[in-house]
């Protein structure tokens, strides 16, 4: 149980950490476009609605980022 | 050469520092850092191709650690993953246009830390709790007024009445937790924002703002509101640089 919780924690530390890295911070705007290919990006082991994961499903979809 | 911009500092008062920290440190794909400046304000950088720019979990790891181990020395505005621009003369200008706004919201996150609260539930349980709670108040009334009897619009509308009344109380619990955590914040002094039901299970999403010499108190704050809302699940996390605090989209 106490594992589980541990592993749960750590799966919310590194989706909080790729929420932020991707879709927060200075948004640098204009002709940057980043074409993402070879998705590996969330590994989602807990049920949970983050915008890193609604960016993972953009990304699975092909779309690209643009910054 | 174009640069993969990190992070946005100020290094004015220990420039030495910084030169000695970026030395010791790695961009993504193993590049130095170095740092542009434009007067007071510094923005780390690394020689990138754009070819190597892959958004996978490893890649935004390593951009994300560097910006944490940045802000462990400095006050930072952490960039956006993947910002990019064509050379460190285009930075340069960059950083005289932006000036005044990187100094702005350097001064609002300076000594400061961000804290992620998530709160989590078993909805049904809860949403089970908080309508025996208020059977009476939610119980669909004898005679309703639109004078419909038994019938399968009858249950239709009684179904869609007790979902409605289930999910105002499941709010009003909600903006309840709220209410108790922001004053608890309060005697903290911190900058909050709040996300209610961000999804079923996670009713409050929120982060927060505050100087770094309070992040016990902020531990203990949430270790007692653990021990008043037995049924929720707190996930505090942090400290981070304040990427929920800086709301600049430069030019």
């Amino acid at each position: 149980m106490h594992d589980n919780v541990t592993d749960q924690s750590k799966d919310i530390t590194m989706l909080e950490l790729l929420d932020r890295v991707l879709t927060k911070g200075v948004i640098l705007s204009g002709d940057i476009v980043i074409s993402v290919a070879d998705i590996d990006l969330v590994y989602v082991g807990v049920k949970l609605l983050l915008s890193s994961v609604e960016t993972m499903e953009q990304l699975k979809a092909g779309k690209p980022i643009i910054l | 050469m174009e640069k993969m911009i990190y992070s946005i500092l100020s290094a004015k008062r220990n420039p030495e520092k910084l030169n000695a920290l970026l030395v010791g440190m790695k961009g993504i794909s193993d590049s130095d850092l170095c740092a542009v400046s434009f007067d007071e304000i510094t923005a780390i950088v690394s020689d990138f191709k754009r070819a190597d720019l892959i958004a996978d979990r490893s890649n935004a790891i390593e951009y994300a650690g560097v910006i944490e181990n940045l802000a462990q020395q400095f006050t930072v505005l952490p960039m956006r993953y993947g910002s990019v621009m064509e050379s460190a003369e285009l930075i340069n200008k960059m950083l005289e246009r932006n000036y005044h706004e990187f100094q702005q919201n350097l001064q609002k996150v300076e000594n400061k830390y961000e804290f992620g609260l998530k709160i989590f539930c078993d909805s049904e349980k809860l949403k089970s709790e908080l309508r025996i709670k208020s059977e009476a108040d939610i119980q669909t009334p004898e005679k309703p007024a639109t004078g419909i009897k038994n019938s399968v619009y009858k249950d239709y509308v009684d179904k869609k009445l007790k979902e409605h009344r289930l999910e105002e109380l499941m709010l009003t619990y909600v903006d309840s937790v709220i209410a108790k955590i922001t004053g608890y914040l309060d005697r903290l002094n911190t900058i909050n924002k709040f996300k209610k039901m961000a999804s079923d299970t996670n009713i409050i999403d929120a982060v927060f703002l505050l100087d770094k010499e309070r992040k016990d108190a902020l531990i203990h704050v949430t270790e007692d509101l653990k021990n008043q809302y037995p049924v929720l699940n707190f996930v505090l996390t942090g400290p981070w640089p304040p990427y929920n605090f800086v709301e600049i989209a430069i030019k």
